[in-house]
């Protein structure tokens, strides 16, 4: 079964004609070809489809597209401006945040919501909001500092 | 380093930006028209016998393009070295769960799903074996090939270290310690899991982008199963999203399913894997069992090392051969002995099977030795430390399998480090004195060696090309692929240092058969050595061309020829930029292109004796764990965390940086939470929600110091990283548990039963979610 929903993307009005089984991630993906947002598990547990929805980061897999008509969604695409990398971006690739690169995305919207709710996190704070994104790569030392570094 | 511009500098990661604003492609994100979706029908049984399969129903279901078997490859689809006993798709038999069967390619995910579930494959279960120790019983049902030497078939192989006469020796040891140990299977769990896509190409070939390790090995495999010449199929490296030694294999055969699928319809064909299906049927680190027994002297010379293990490569060979063989080579650990003996035996089983994992035997043996030293130093009421320092392998030694160490030698210097840094004597004699209480700290360390690159495995040689593009900028090729670890970003600096350029100017083309050259599998952490000397030399090579372009410009011998950035200045003092010379280069008629190859010293092992020189070079490492131990939950928190490796020389900081954290993080997993649990041949965890790996609050504050004793051989002196920055993680953690509680957790991971009680709980979950995982489509 299909079903027409209006998404808010990155800014953009889009009107979508989706599977009622599929999910924000789903869509993402496969309709609007936003790849930055990465399928990790597809069940919730490793962060790497983390986008904002109304301003809340929220893991892609686990929303059913068609819930979410009228919404408001930043993708990673959606947050570099013009070409300058955010300040938590620019500070993962100056900090050595970055390894292989899967769960950066999902990282970067997560510290987003994070710093928008506590401008001034303490490392513990950093810790246990970023622990719903898994990264199996860098052992979150660099990922850490570097989201505590934005000011 | 003195006069250095790149080498050792800060850097950044050349693949950062894209990576941080989501324009990185992986296969995944891969879509291309036309694009079929491909599916495996995957065994629900251990072991079995395909009575019958047939796959026809499959092509009525609407929107099925092609399906495969093993009919579809030369010679049945058998592939693997050195045993070839793997199957693109199972020929005849399956050996465990989750093995392919049969391939789909279709409209959609959800056609693929339909079609798989429309082939009629009756299997008939076999006995099946699961426990290592019960695998060579005469009565167990054959998992492994037919042999002709009269040995059971499910021995895989063995491998030996041979010093004196333990068993003469050890009785007339005044101390004696014997203990027993194993390991678990455990999962890489790279964040992205496999994939690859294949196109057909109009000359009949295909070309093959994947998610491996190896794109010449991918490469060599598709054109036997598939029966092409090798210029007819072209393996191009996607961005890799984690390995850490597991995309190997599996990849290899999702590269052939898709490429037969696409020849078969003409219509490119991409393989994605969900999570579970991934977990299922992915390799693992293989399972070890391990019996230590060392005797030392009253006053604390280690004498005696005997060490047997048996290693479960489950119902593949895939890399244990060599894992065994590495795992010998280190079983001992990073110490002088009088005598020694190691047996390290691999079997065949039903359980999912063991590949390459970071560490590649050392973790599994490490774990053992490095706790057998610490109930050593125990029994002779020796500080662990001290104990270590006094054994341990320092330059000139002779290896227990004899090899001289001549150089670029840094374990001590690597114990005094993490024992400065982590505060160790004041802690240990703190917790020595901690009140009786609920929770408990502990302090404990760990050391490691970890032989560089392949060594007598095989052939180690590596080559890259250069070449100066149009637009004045390098484009730069390696064999060897960057699956996370920051090898691209080396192989870059090392080129604009010996070019003197900026690192920007320099492109680092993915590795691609056709473009770039053979160098041997990206395993083993040999990518900066093997890798970064044949960059070197191709750089070299082109900036003699450069040089001389340079002289001819400038009018003066080369050896007046002064460099200030990237432009020359001749006698004139007139700076000609780099521009200019490329043009001058051109006019001159030079090509502006070069290669360069490297081959590592050779260096010989004899395994008959179980003596020899195992590896050109060993790094050398330690670490200190500290932890806190809840006694009433068996709850462990490391809160602590002390890293010292000696790396040679540092290329690029922020990444062997980055590789000692995540080897240290991966470490803490293997150590407290993972464990990929067979039972009865099904994995009992198939996701992230069941298969725990540590996040960002199980990870403390980690302490990382590079030391630097240059390996003459190595690019600027490096040696590698990668593997050993995990090795000694966990059992670190655990003598640092024996510390805080006096117990000793022998069997990993130390979890809260292990911890609490001694001993694991039994479970009997069965194989339900593995069931499920097999028959979830997407
Ligand atoms: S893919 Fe959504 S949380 Fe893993
Ligand atoms: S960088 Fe690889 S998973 Fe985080």
């Amino acid at each position: 079964m299909k079903k027409a929903i209006t998404l808010t993307v990155n800014g953009d009005r889009r009107e979508l004609y989706v599977a009622t089984h599929h999910s924000l991630l789903d869509v993402i993906r496969n309709e609007l070809g936003l790849m930055g947002t990465h399928r990790g598990c597809d069940t919730g547990n490793c962060g790497a489809c983390t986008i904002q929805v109304d301003g809340l980061a929220m893991n892609a897999c686990l929303l059913l597209a068609v819930d979410y008509d009228g919404s408001d969604i930043l993708t990673i695409e959606g947050v570099a401006q013009e070409g300058a990398l955010h300040p938590v971006q620019r500070a993962l690739v100056e900090k050595g945040g970055i390894q292989c690169g899967f769960c950066t995305p999902g990282m970067v919207m997560n510290a987003l919501a994070l710093l928008a709710d506590d401008p001034h996190p303490t490392e513990a704070d950093i810790r246990a909001r970023l622990s719903g994104n898994l990264c199996r790569c860098t052992g979150y030392a660099k990922i850490v500092e570097a989201v505590g570094s934005v000011q | 380093m003195a006069g250095r511009q790149f080498i050792g500098k800060p850097a950044r990661r050349v693949d950062a930006a894209d990576k941080v604003t989501g324009r990185t492609r992986y296969v995944a994100d891969y879509q291309l028209p036309g694009m079929l979706y491909a599916r495996c029908l995957r065994s629900e049984w251990p072991h079995a016998v395909m009575t019958h399969l047939d796959v026809s129903p499959a092509l009525n279901v609407p929107g099925v393009a092609a399906v495969i078997t093993s009919a579809d490859f030369v010679d049945d689809g058998r592939f693997g070295f050195p045993v070839r006993d793997q199957y693109i798709l199972a020929h005849e038999r399956v050996r465990h769960v989750g093995e392919a069967i049969a391939a789909v390619a279709a409209e959609t995910p959800e056609a693929a799903a339909a079609g798989l579930h429309a082939i009629r494959c009756e299997l008939e279960p076999l006995p099946a074996v699961f426990e290592s120790a019960q695998a060579l019983a005469p009565d167990a049902p054959q998992i492994g090939p037919d042999r002709s030497d009269g040995r059971h078939p499910n021995f895989l192989h063995s491998e030996i270290v041979r010093l004196g006469d333990p068993d003469r020796a050890l009785p007339q040891c005044p101390v004696v310690l014997d203990a027993a140990y194993s390991v678990a299977q455990q999962e890489h769990a790279y964040l992205e899991t496999e994939g690859a896509l294949a196109i057909p190409t109009p000359e009949g070939g295909v070309v093959v982008y994947a998610s491996n390790q190896s794109p010449f090995i991918n490469r060599e495999i598709l054109a036997s199963v598939l029966g092409l010449p090798a210029d007819r199929v072209r393996v191009i490296q996607a961005p890799v999203g984690g390995s850490f030694g597991g995309k190997d294999d599996l990849n290899y055969q999702a590269s052939a399913q898709c490429a037969a699928l696409a020849l078969k319809s003409g219509r490119p064909v991409r393989m994605t894997f969900p999570r579970e299906e991934s977990m299922i049927a992915s390799y693992k680190r293989d399972a070890m069992h391990m019996r230590v027994r060392l005797g030392a002297l009253p006053n604390g010379d280690l004498q005696v090392c005997k060490f047997t293990g048996r290693l479960d490569s489950g119902a593949y060979a895939s890399q244990s051969v060599f894992t065994s063989w590495r795992a010998a080579v280190h079983a001992m650990g990073a110490y002088r002995y009088e005598h020694c003996h190691v047996d390290i035996d691999c079997v065949y089983t039903n359980n999912g099977y063991a590949g390459a994992f970071r560490g590649f035997g050392n973790t599994e043996v490490c774990f053992a030795i490095e706790q057998a030293i610490d109930e050593m130093a125990d029994a002779l009421g020796q500080d662990p430390l001290a104990f270590r320092l006094r054994n341990c392998l320092r330059l000139g030694d002779e290896t227990a399998f004899g090899q001289r160490l001549e150089e670029s030698v840094g374990l001590a210097e690597c114990l005094e480090a993490v024992r400065k840094a982590s505060g160790w004597d004041e802690k240990r004699a703190a917790y020595a004195r901690q009140p009786a209480g609920p929770i408990r700290r502990g302090l404990g360390v760990a050391a490691v060696f970890h032989g560089t690159s392949l060594g007598a495995e095989g052939a180690d040689y590596a080559a890259s090309t250069i070449s100066v593009a149009e637009d004045y900028s390098i484009a730069l090729t390696s064999g060897l692929t960057d699956y996370g670890t920051g090898a691209a970003t080396v192989f870059t600096l090392i080129a604009a240092e010996e070019l003197g350029t900026r690192p920007e100017r320099i492109r680092l083309l993915r590795p691609d058969t056709n473009t770039s050259l053979e160098s041997g599998p990206t395993v083993a952490s040999r990518s900066t050595m093997l890798g970064g000397n044949a960059a070197r030399l191709a750089a070299q090579n082109l900036r003699q061309m450069l040089d001389f372009a340079a002289a001819s410009l400038l009018n003066c011998p080369q050896n007046r020829l002064l460099r200030v950035g990237e432009a020359y200045i001749g006698p004139s003092e007139e700076p000609a930029t780099w521009e200019r010379i490329v043009d001058h280069a051109r006019s001159l008629g030079l090509i502006l292109s070069a290669h360069g190859r490297w081959s590592a010293p050779h260096i010989h092992w004899d395994s008959q004796a179980g003596r020899g020189s195992a590896y050109i070079a060993y790094h050398f490492g330690a670490h200190v764990a500290e932890v806190t131990v809840d006694m009433r939950t068996g709850k462990t928190d490391v809160t602590g965390f002390w890293a010292a490796h000696d790396v040679g020389a540092t290329i690029f900081p922020q990444g062997a940086m980055g590789q000692v954290y995540g080897g240290v993080a991966q470490g803490l997993g293997y150590a407290l939470m993972e464990e990929a649990r067979y039972e009865a041949g099904y994995l009992q965890a198939t996701n992230f929600d069941t298969y725990l790996i540590p996040t960002a609050k199980d990870v403390p504050d980690i302490t990382c110091i590079l030391l630097e004793k240059p390996y003459s051989q190595g690019p600027f002196g490096a040696k590698n990283v990668a593997e050993p920055a995990m090795v000694p993680a966990a059992p670190a953690i655990c003598n640092a548990i024996a510390h805080a509680t006096g117990r000793r957790v022998r069997d990993l991971p130390a979890n809260l039963e292990r911890v609490l009680l001694g001993h694991a709980l039994s479970h009997s979950d069965g194989g339900l979610a593995c069931k499920i995982g097999l028959a979830r489509p997407r």
